[in-house]
């Protein structure tokens, strides 16, 4: 059984105070996240990203259509206990120090004495603010923040995480942190389903991963099959190359570079492809290596959406 | 329950340590001991005016606090989204609703402690009260508190769904009508026409009829010859009784608006 | 919308309306227990100066305050049998409120009624009275109903009709005043003490204020008057009954067989009591005539002389 089912749901705004008029955040979404699954949700900025993530946490009622998570419907309050959130840019109780607030997200949970109290222990240390166990909130890096924020949605040994952007406004050192975190929540048997725009994390981590413009789903796969969609070729390095040999090869390729004593090649056209490959055998070539070419997922997000986003941000963080 | 409770408690905990609740106790006492210097000029009627003066500080400063920690107890949530983490964990949204009540109801019942504490040593210093005065002043301050729960109720229903800035606004209004209902009330009675005189009775009953806590005053704490009023413990239950009824209906209406709202 | 979180829905709202829905009843409850509001402490300020200070710039409004208070409290004179009202700060409340808005001409004069009027009706206390018509008039010289008044307080109050006369015959020469003040002015100073003046002023309030409770006491006066005029006379004609008899009449009946021009009943429809053994009529405790003193120096100009 899938471990969220999202089907067909939309939500409406009215926006503006007499004249309502609706803008659609989201249109007929339809989605499934796998156990043990690192799910990626990606989009430019109000693509709808924020809005699935907290209709699932039924903080936005849904217009219409169905979410499940776990087999329940999202607004079972008891399914809550399974489950984890960090929502977006998140911000806790100023006055509080990260044990306190812990402590208050477990009793939440209804855990409470000593079991709580190992628990907190071994949770700061695991995300590392234990240096900053008794320092109040207000006084944390967004980094620290960041971390704590992880901390509180799995103190519950939660199924599923559901973070909202968790890498935002964070140094590389500070993505490097929650990606491991969020590996290390997989290899537990966690599902994770995470919304980002920083293109990187979410090739390295997702296992699938779902693209939303504008309210609407575009794409949805491995990186895999999204990106082998739009197969561009094979690269390949050579050496050895006799000066004669190269004007063979020259004919087959696109492109063909020299750095060093290697020779790199790249073949657009799979039959170039294959002859190329026959030729490196026959001439006792040798092949360094072949890699088929595809677009990186930023490339591709780029012309999938910011083709009809023109003035689309960068992506990065 | 438990959850209800646990957030009341970490409510009281993030109020008690705001900056704000400390000047404002601070200004409390300050008036209460200033009583102290204006009885003086009463000629022989000290204890009177501390009391009246001290009760009324209690009063205003209890508001205060009451309003300025009330409107942002649900708006502050919902800015600041830490309300956001707080719902996706099995928390419903009414236990938020009566957790932040409760913690704030908390956190006046000890403000009024402080400043009641204030009040009897200022009674003390004065020195001419009798000794059951000292706790007769008790059912006073208990009257102010029922005032305050209806004025937390207020501002936290207004604090589900307006800016803190209206919220206060609004709240502030409604106290002081609270305190004219009666004279509105007159005044309805006073205009010929049945309708308006229908709709003065209709917003005199809606309005919070803060009066009904006031039956308890200096001359109830002191009881001197010709100066007394006694404590009628049947009025004292049926304003507890009104103030129960009340903020029921605040609370319940705030958790019935705060149910629907969406997040955004 | 999904069926459970419509009934929560609808639990928290109906919570909601039962709680309000309370409400009402339970404030009527509490305000029935209350058998006296007290009288305003808001003297706390008990000086005008100080009060109009601290109203800032409400002046109008705070007295509008004061004086809607003023009247409820003590203005609820069908409940003054229930409830002693204390009248010992109105002739204050009533300076205060002036103070602050000394264009209310409305509580220069029910103000100076009430306080005029002798316990339990008011505070009988009629030289606060023309105090206060003496601050009014100052404020409005030429408002010929103040001055009137004050002659009223003098005739009827402090009997001393002179004093009345002289007022009245000065407010006559106002712009706007009423005809009838000359000829009331010349009554006073010549008849002065004669019950027709008394009536006359009486009628004259009654008609001309638009005030209810004011309407109200000049009507009660009025016919106490005729109560007055009708027990004084069947006093003196038992009195006669039993000169000529040698024994008091048994019943009022048999007092005015024959006679003509005595009522045994009073105006508003209530038999009079009758103690045959001391041949004293006197008004029925069921009676509803609010009955408030008439003089005894009307009693000769009131009774009927029996033939």
């Amino acid at each position: 059984m899938p471990v969220v089912e999202i089907e067909n749901l939309t939500k409406d705004f009215s926006v503006g105070f007499w004249r309502k008029r609706p803008v659609r955040a989201l249109d007929g979404l339809n989605l499934e996240v796998h156990r043990g699954e690192i799910f990626g949700f990606l989009g430019p900025n109000g693509a709808g990203k924020s809005t699935t993530i907290k209709l699932l946490m039924h903080l936005l009622h849904p217009t219409s259509g169905d979410a499940r998570i776990l087999g329940e419907p999202v607004s079972k309050v008891s399914m809550h206990q399974k489950i984890g959130y960090l929502p977006e840019n998140p911000y806790f109780y100023d006055y509080l120090t990260p044990a306190e607030l812990l402590t208050y997200a477990g009793r939440l949970f209804g855990m409470r004495g000593a079991p709580l109290a190992k628990k907190v222990e071994g949770l700061l240390e695991s995300v590392g603010l234990s240096h900053a166990r008794n320092l109040q909130l207000r006084k944390f890096s967004k980094g620290m923040i960041q971390r704590i924020g992880i901390a509180q949605a799995i103190i519950n040994d939660p199924e599923v995480v559901f973070l909202d952007e968790p890498m935002s406004g964070l140094d590389p050192l500070g993505r490097m942190e929650v990606r491991r975190i969020i590996t290390s929540l997989k290899s537990s048997g966690v599902t994770v389903f995470f919304s980002s725009h920083i293109l990187p994390d979410v090739e390295a981590l997702c296992d699938r991963i779902a693209i939303l413009n504008r309210g609407r789903l575009q794409e949805m796969g491995t990186l895999d099959q999204i990106l082998k969609t739009r197969f561009e070729g094979h690269e390949a390095v050579l050496s050895g190359v006799t000066p004669e040999a190269l004007d063979y090869i020259r004919k087959w390729c696109d492109e063909v570079w020299s750095m060093g004593d290697r020779l790199h090649v790249r073949i657009g056209a799979r039959d170039n492809f294959g002859a190329l490959i026959a030729f490196a055998f026959e001439h006792k070539l040798e092949l360094v290596s072949v890699n088929p070419i595809r677009p990186s997922l930023e490339e591709y997000f780029q012309s999938a959406v910011g083709s009809r986003q023109p003035a689309v941000a960068a992506f990065g963080g | 329950m438990r959850r209800i409770l646990t957030i009341a408690r970490n409510t009281f905990r993030e109020n008690v340590r705001d900056k704000i609740l400390y000047n404002l106790i601070l200004f409390a006492l300050v008036m209460i001991f200033s009583s102290i210097a204006l009885g003086q000029l009463t000629l022989g009627n000290e204890e009177k005016v501390i009391l009246d003066l001290g009760i009324a500080a209690i009063s205003i400063f209890g508001m205060l606090i009451a309003i300025f920690i009330g409107i942002g107890l649900v708006y502050k949530e919902l800015e600041k989204r830490t309300a956001f983490a707080l719902l996706a964990k099995p928390v419903h949204r009414y236990e938020l609703i009566l957790g932040k009540y409760l913690g704030l109801l908390f956190t006046l019942l000890v403000n009024l402690s402080v400043m009641t504490a204030g009040l009897e040593l200022a009674l003390l210093y004065n020195g001419n009260a009798s000794g059951w005065a000292y706790v007769r002043i008790l059912p006073a301050v208990y009257m102010v508190f029922l005032s305050l729960a209806v004025t937390t109720a207020l501002a936290l229903l207004f604090s589900t769904f307006s800016t803190p800035a209206l919220s206060a606004l609004f709240t502030f209004f409604l106290w002081i009508a609270g305190h004219f209902g009666r004279d509105l009330l007159s005044f309805g009675e006073l205009a010929k026409s049945a309708p308006v005189q229908w709709l003065c009775r209709a917003v005199y009953y809606a309005l919070p009829n803060l009066g009904n806590f006031d039956i308890i005053d200096s001359r109830s704490v002191l009881q001197t010859v010709g100066y007394s009023r006694p404590i009628d413990p049947v009025a004292v239950a049926g304003s507890t009784a009104y103030c129960i009824l009340y903020c029921g209906a605040l609370v319940a209406l705030a958790v019935f608006v705060f149910m629907r709202r969406d997040f955004k | 919308m999904k069926r459970r979180s419509l009934k929560q829905h609808l639990f928290w709202f109906g919570a909601f309306l039962v709680c309000a829905a309370l409400v009402k009843p339970l404030q009527d409850r509490i305000e029935a227990r209350q058998e006296d509001p007290g009288e305003p402490d808001i003297l706390f300020f008990s000086s005008p100066s100080i009060v109009k200070r601290m109203a800032l710039s409400y002046d109008s409004l705070v007295a509008d305050l004061y004086w809607m208070r003023t009247i409820q409290y003590y203005g609820r004179r069908d409940e003054a049998d229930k409830r002693p009202v204390r009248y010992k700060n109105l002739a204050r409340l009533l300076d205060i409120t002036t103070t602050l808005d000394p264009g209310l001409l409305d509580a220069y004069r029910t103000g100076s009624s009430f306080l005029a009027e002798p316990d339990p009706i008011g505070a009988g206390q009629p030289e606060e009275a023309l105090k206060l018509l003496d601050k009014g008039i100052r404020e409005h010289p030429q408002e010929w109903r103040l001055r009137h008044d004050k002659g009223f307080i003098y005739y009827w109050h402090l009997k001393d009709y002179k004093a009345a006369g002289d007022i009245w015959k000065e407010t006559s020469a106002l712009p706007g005043a009423p005809m009838w003040l000359s000829p009331l002015a010349a009554m006073s100073l010549s008849k002065g003490g004669a019950i027709e003046v008394a009536i006359a002023l009486w009628r004259h309030q009654y008609e001309e204020s638009d005030r209810e409770t004011v309407k109200e006491n000049a009507r009660n006066h009025l016919l106490s008057i005729e109560v007055a005029r009708d027990i004084w006379s069947l006093d003196l004609l038992t009195e006669k009954y039993r000169e000529e008899t040698g024994a008091y009449p048994r019943s009022l009946e048999e007092a005015v067989r024959g006679r003509k021009g005595y009522r045994i009943v009073d105006p508003l429809g209530t038999p009079y009591m009758y103690n045959p053994a001391t041949g004293a009529a006197s008004l029925s405790p069921d009676s509803t005539v609010r009955y408030l003193h008439v003089p005894e120096i009307y009693r000769e100009s009131l009774a009927i002389e029996p033939q």
